[in-house]
C-alpha cells in the first residue's frame, strides 16, 4: 500500500443466504487497489459479481448478503468492520457512490438544491451563504447551464444525462479520495455518455480522486481507464494497464470478449462466447475451464491462481503466455449482396404522437432490397423506432406510403391481407417482454406458422418448431418450457425462431442485443447473419449503436429528430462520413483497440 | 477458438422435459387444495343436487316432532321452532343459495373481464364508454338496483340473478381493468397486433393469461359474498320465500332459539361454509398452477 492509495480491498469474498440458510458465494478473494487520480475499470458480463463487489467495498451490505473474508481500507480504517454510525460518517464524505440510474438515485421530491444542502450540512456543516456558493461551484463544474435555476428545479426537469451530472455532484460534494460509479452512463445515448465520461476523466485527475468504475462496456473502459480489471464467475481473472488488457489480454475469457465486441472502425463478424458463466464462486477448478477452449485437464481439478508474468499484468490462467499471442478472433464481414429485386420502398413517411410539439418521424424515405441488410442508427427520441413500427403496422402515419414489391401497404397489420403479414415480421428489444410469460416454448413459435403456413398441418407442427428450435442453435428439451425458465440469450433466440417461422422476407429488429450481455450479443448477431443469408431474408437493423449496426448492415442511415441526416453503404459512411451530427456521433464511440497479432 | 457451437449450456434438469405439462385441470386433481376442494365441493353439490329423494320427513311439513329441539334419533339434526325436521329441510335447501350465487358470478365475471379488457384495449370512446357505464353502476348501492328490479319484476330466481350481475360486474371490471393495464403495453401484445390477430384473440390468447390469477382469486372471493348477500336478500323477505327451505333463511329463522338447539343453526352455516373453502380451494390451486409459469431458473 503506497501512499497515493485510497482504497484497498484484499481478499473479499461476499456471499448470499439461500432460503434453506447455506450461503451462495458470488464474491471470492477479490483484492483490488485504487490510486489518487487514477480510474480503475471493472468489467465483466451480468452476474459476475462486479456491482457486489462494488458495493461491498464501500462496507455496504445489501439485505441477505454476507460478507465471508476480507478487509476494504480507507485511510487506515476497515470499513467492513466498522458499526454502521461509523460508516454513515464516512460515506459520502470520504467515500461517493454513484449508481446506474440517476433517475431513480435522485429524490424526485426535493429540489436539486435541498439534495445538495444534505451533504454540505451533514459532513462539512456548511450552511447559509456558504452552502450555496459550494453548491454553485460544484454545478457549475459539472458544466451545468444556469446553476443558480438548477438549484430551485426538481430532477424531473433534467434531462437523463444532467441528472446524472448532478447525481456525479452531490457525490462530489464533500471532496472524498473514493469515487465509486456503477454503470453511470448505462442508458445514457453515446454523445451524452462521451460528455459525462470525459468530464469524469477532468475530475477524478484534477481533485485526485481514485475511482472505481464498474461497467459491462469493454470498449468503454479501454477508452478511458487506466487500469482494467475484469472478473469472472466471482473472481478477479484478469488486470492490469489498460493498454496491457486490450493489447495482450491474457485470460482466453478476456480474449474471448474481446471478440465478441463489436467495433466501428475496424469491422468484422464479431464471435460469442458458448455456454453461459456460472452464477456463483467456482472452488477447486478454473471457473471458466467448461467454456474454454485452452482447457487442460488440470484446469478441471484444481482452483487456478492469479499469475503475474512480472509486469503487473495478471491473470488467472496457466497458459497466459500462449493466449497472450493468440489473434483475437474475427474474420473480415462479407461484402453485400449485388443489386437484387426491390423489396421495400418507403417514402416520405411522418409519424406523431397525440400531443406532442413535433411530429416523431418527418419525411422518412427508405428502399430495401432483398436479402439486404439495412441499418437505422441514432439516438433515443431519433424517431427510428417509431419508423419502424410504421413498417411493421403498429404506428399509423400522418402520411407517405409504404410499399411492398410495389402494392401499397395498409397503415395497419390487422389490415393488411395475410401474406404482407407472413413477410414483414418484427423482433423486439426485450425478450423478456416479446415473449407471453404464460405461454409455452412451443405454443409462442407454434402460433405464426398455425397463422401463415398452410403447408404445415397442425400435426407435423411439433417436428416443425423443434427444426426452428435446433436452427436458431437452441438445446432440445425446451418445447414445453416457460419462457422465465430461460436465459437471456436463449429468449431471444425463442424470439427469433418465432420470427422466421412465417419465413419472412423482411425482418424488422428493434434494438434486439441492446438488453444482451456482449458475449451473448456476438452470438445472436452470428446467428442472425447467418439466417439471414441462408434464407435470404433482408433486415431492418434499428439500433443505438453504431458498432453493432456496422457489423451487421450492408447500408445505414443516421436519423435525428426524425430525420435523416445522412445515408450510405456502411463503409462510406463510417469511413468518410459528411454529416456533422454522423462525425459527432462516431467520435463519441468508445473504441478498444485489440491487436490481431 | 470454436466459432461453431453457440448453444448456451443449460443445467441436465432443464433437458429432461419433454412431454406438455398438465393442463390447468389435470394440475387441480393433482394437487392437494384441489382434491380437497373438489370433494368438499362434490358433497354440497350432491346434497343441493339429490338431496330431496333423502330426506326422512317432507321438508315442509310442521310439526313433524316437538318445537325447537337439538339432535335425537328421530331428529339427526333437531327440528326448527314450527317442529320441521332441520334435516330435511337441509336436504333441500341448499339450490338457490348456492345456484343463483354460482350462475351470477360467473356471468359477472365473464362481463367483467371482457369489458374491462377490451376497454383498455380498444382506448378511446370504446374505454371512456365502458368505464363510465361501470362507473355509473358502482354509485348506486347494491340494495337499491335489487329493490328496484324486485319492485319492478317481482322476486324470482331470475330477478335475484340479473340483480346480482349488476352489482359484481363492474366491480369485478375494475379488477380486470387494472390487471389489464399492467399487461397491454407489453411487447409481446405488441408482436401479436403485427401479426394481425383478432381483438378477442389477442385479448383472450396474450392478455387472459397473464391477469387470470387475481381475477380467479376474486371470482371465489365474489361467490362467497354472492352467498352471503343472497342471505341477506333471503332475510329481509326479497329472496326465497317461505314456506319454501333455504340455508340463508334457516340460519336467520334457527338463530332465535341459538341456546336451545345450536345445531340447527350450524349445520346449515356449515354447508355455506363448506361450499366457500371448497371454492377456495379449487381458486388456490389453480392460482399455483398458473403462477408456475414464472417459477425461476434453478441455477447451475
Amino acid at each position: 500500500m503506497t501512499d497515493e492509495t485510497v482504497l484497498d480491498v484484499l481478499g473479499l469474498s461476499v456471499g448470499f443466504v439461500r432460503r434453506d440458510g447455506s450461503i451462495n458465494r458470488v464474491v471470492h478473494e477479490v483484492s483490488l487497489a485504487l490510486e489518487r487520480g487514477k480510474i480503475l475499470g471493472l468489467a465483466g458480463e451480468s452476474g459476475c459479481g462486479k456491482s457486489t463487489t462494488a458495493l461491498a467495498a464501500l462496507g455496504y451490505r445489501p439485505p441477505g448478503s454476507r460478507i465471508l473474508s476480507g478487509a476494504s481500507r480507507v485511510a487506515g480504517l476497515n470499513l467492513l468492520e466498522l458499526p454502521s454510525a461509523r460508516l454513515r460518517a464516512i460515506w459520502g464524505k470520504k467515500v461517493a457512490y454513484v449508481a446506474q440510474s440517476a433517475a431513480l438515485a435522485l429524490n424526485p421530491a426535493l429540489t436539486i438544491g435541498r439534495q445538495l444542502t444534505q451533504p454540505l450540512a451533514v459532513h462539512l456543516g456548511l450552511r447559509g451563504e456558504e452552502s450555496r456558493a459550494r453548491q454553485l461551484e460544484l454545478l457549475a463544474s459539472m458544466g451545468l447551464p444556469d446553476p443558480a435555476g438548477a438549484l430551485r428545479r426538481y430532477p424531473f426537469q433534467f434531462s437523463g444525462g444532467q441528472q446524472q451530472r448532478i447525481a456525479l455532484a452531490i457525490a462530489l460534494a464533500c471532496r472524498p479520495d473514493v469515487l465509486i460509479l456503477d454503470e453511470p452512463t448505462t442508458g445514457l445515448d453515446v454523445t451524452t455518455q462521451a460528455r459525462i465520461t470525459a468530464l469524469l476523466r477532468s475530475l477524478v485527475s484534477d481533485s485526485r480522486i481514485g475511482c472505481l468504475y464498474v461497467s459491462h462496456d469493454l470498449a468503454l473502459l479501454g477508452a478511458f481507464a487506466d487500469r482494467l480489471a475484469v472478473m469472472y464467475g466471482g473472481e478477479l481473472i484478469e488486470q492490469g494497464s489498460t493498454d496491457s488488457v486490450a493489447r495482450r489480454s491474457r485470460h482466453p475469457y478476456t480474449h474471448a470478449l474481446l471478440g465478441a465486441v463489436p467495433s466501428v472502425r475496424r469491422p468484422r463478424y464479431v464471435v460469442g462466447i458458448p455456454g453461459r458463466p456460472p452464477t456463483s464462486a467456482v472452488l477447486g477448478s478454473c471457473a471458466y475451464a467448461p467454456r474454454c477452449p485452452y482447457v487442460l485437464e488440470e484446469c478441471r481439478t484444481a482452483h487456478v491462481e492469479l499469475h503475474d508474468p512480472g509486469d503487473g499484468h495478471v491473470a488467472r490462467c496457466i497458459r497466459l503466455e500462449e493466449i497472450e499471442k493468440e489473434p483475437v478472433a474475427g474474420r473480415e464481414l462479407a461484402s453485400a449482396p449485388g443489386s437484387s429485386a426491390l423489396l421495400l420502398e418507403v417514402s416520405d413517411v411522418n409519424c406523431e404522437y397525440r400531443g406532442a410539439k413535433s411530429p416523431a418521424v418527418k419525411g422518412v424515405s427508405l428502399v430495401v432490397r432483398a436479402a439486404e441488410r439495412v441499418g437505422i442508427v441514432g439516438e433515443s427520441g431519433s424517431g427510428k423506432s417509431t419508423f419502424l413500427r410504421a413498417v411493421a403496422g403498429l404506428h399509423r402515419p400522418t402520411s407517405g406510403s409504404i410499399r411492398l414489391r410495389g402494392i401499397e401497404l395498409a397503415p395497419l397489420a390487422v389490415k393488411r391481407p395475410r401474406p404482407v403479414r407472413r413477410e414483414i415480421q418484427l423482433v423486439f428489444q426485450n425478450p423478456d417482454s416479446s415473449l407471453n410469460p404464460r405461454h409455452m416454448i412451443f405454443d409462442i413459435v407454434a402460433r405464426p406458422i398455425r397463422l401463415f403456413r398452410d403447408d404445415i398441418t397442425s400435426k407435423h407442427a411439433r417436428a416443425a418448431v423443434q427444426e426452428l428450435l435446433d436452427s436458431v442453435k437452441l438445446p432440445s428439451g425446451l418445447l414445453y418450457r416457460y419462457p422465465a425458465e430461460l436465459s437471456g440469450g436463449q429468449r431471444q433466440r425463442v424470439a427469433l425462431a418465432r420470427a422466421f417461422a412465417a419465413r419472412p422476407s423482411l425482418l424488422l429488429c428493434d434494438e434486439v442485443t441492446s438488453a444482451l450481455d456482449v458475449s451473448v450479443q456476438a452470438t445472436i448477431l452470428e446467428l442472425i447473419a447467418e439466417l439471414t443469408e441462408q434464407t435470404g431474408t433482408a433486415v431492418i437493423w434499428v439500433s443505438h449503436d453504431l458498432a453493432v449496426v456496422r457489423t451487421v448492415a450492408h447500408r445505414a442511415l443516421v436519423m435525428r429528430e426524425g430525420e435523416v441526416c445522412e445515408e450510405g453503404e456502411t463503409d462510406d459512411l463510417f469511413t468518410a462520413a459528411q454529416h456533422p451530427y454522423t462525425k459527432e456521433l462516431l467520435a463519441a464511440i468508445p473504441e478498444l483497440l485489440p491487436s490481431t497479432g | 477458438m470454436t466459432t461453431t457451437s453457440a448453444v448456451d449450456l443449460i443445467p441436465a434438469e432443464l433437458v429432461e422435459q419433454e412431454e406438455r405439462p398438465p393442463s390447468a385441470i389435470r394440475a387441480v386433481l393433482q394437487s392437494t387444495e384441489g382434491r380437497i376442494g373438489l370433494v368438499l365441493g362434490l358433497v354440497v353439490l350432491f346434497v343441493i343436487v339429490f338431496g330431496r329423494f333423502f330426506t326422512p320427513y317432507r321438508p315442509n311439513a310442521i310439526q313433524v316432532g316437538p318445537s325447537a329441539t337439538g339432535p335425537s334419533w328421530s331428529h339427526l339434526l333437531g327440528t326448527d321452532a314450527l317442529g320441521r325436521d332441520v334435516l330435511s329441510r337441509l336436504l333441500v335447501g341448499g339450490g338457490a343459495i348456492i345456484l343463483i350465487p354460482l350462475v351470477a358470478v360467473t356471468i359477472a365475471w365473464v362481463l367483467g373481464l371482457t369489458l374491462g379488457m377490451l376497454g383498455v384495449y380498444k382506448g378511446g370512446v370504446v374505454d371512456a364508454l365502458t368505464t363510465r357505464f361501470l362507473d355509473l353502476l358502482l354509485t348506486l348501492p347494491p340494495l337499491l338496483i335489487v329493490l328496484t328490479l324486485i319492485g319492478g319484476a317481482g322476486t324470482s330466481n331470475l330477478v335475484l340473478v340479473a340483480s346480482l350481475v349488476l352489482v359484481y360486474t363492474p366491480r369485478m371490471g375494475r379488477i380486470a381493468r387494472g390487471a389489464t393495464q399492467a399487461v397491454i403495453t407489453s411487447e409481446y401484445v405488441q408482436a401479436a397486433q403485427a401479426r394481425g390477430e383478432r381483438t378477442f384473440a389477442i385479448l383472450f390468447r396474450e392478455v387472459l393469461p397473464n391477469i387470470i390469477s387475481p381475477s380467479v382469486a376474486d371470482y371465489a372471493l365474489r361467490i362467497t359474498y354472492g352467498v352471503i348477500f343472497i342471505a341477506t336478500l333471503n332475510f329481509l323477505g326479497l329472496g326465497v320465500q317461505p314456506p319454501k327451505a333455504d340455508w340463508g333463511v334457516m340460519i336467520h329463522d334457527h338463530y332465535g332459539f341459538f341456546n336451545i338447539a345450536p345445531v340447527a343453526t350450524l349445520a346449515p352455516a356449515a354447508a355455506v361454509a363448506l361450499l366457500s373453502i371448497s371454492l377456495n380451494l379449487i381458486a388456490d390451486a389453480l392460482t399455483q398452477h398458473v403462477t408456475q409459469a414464472h417459477r425461476e431458473v434453478v441455477p447451475l
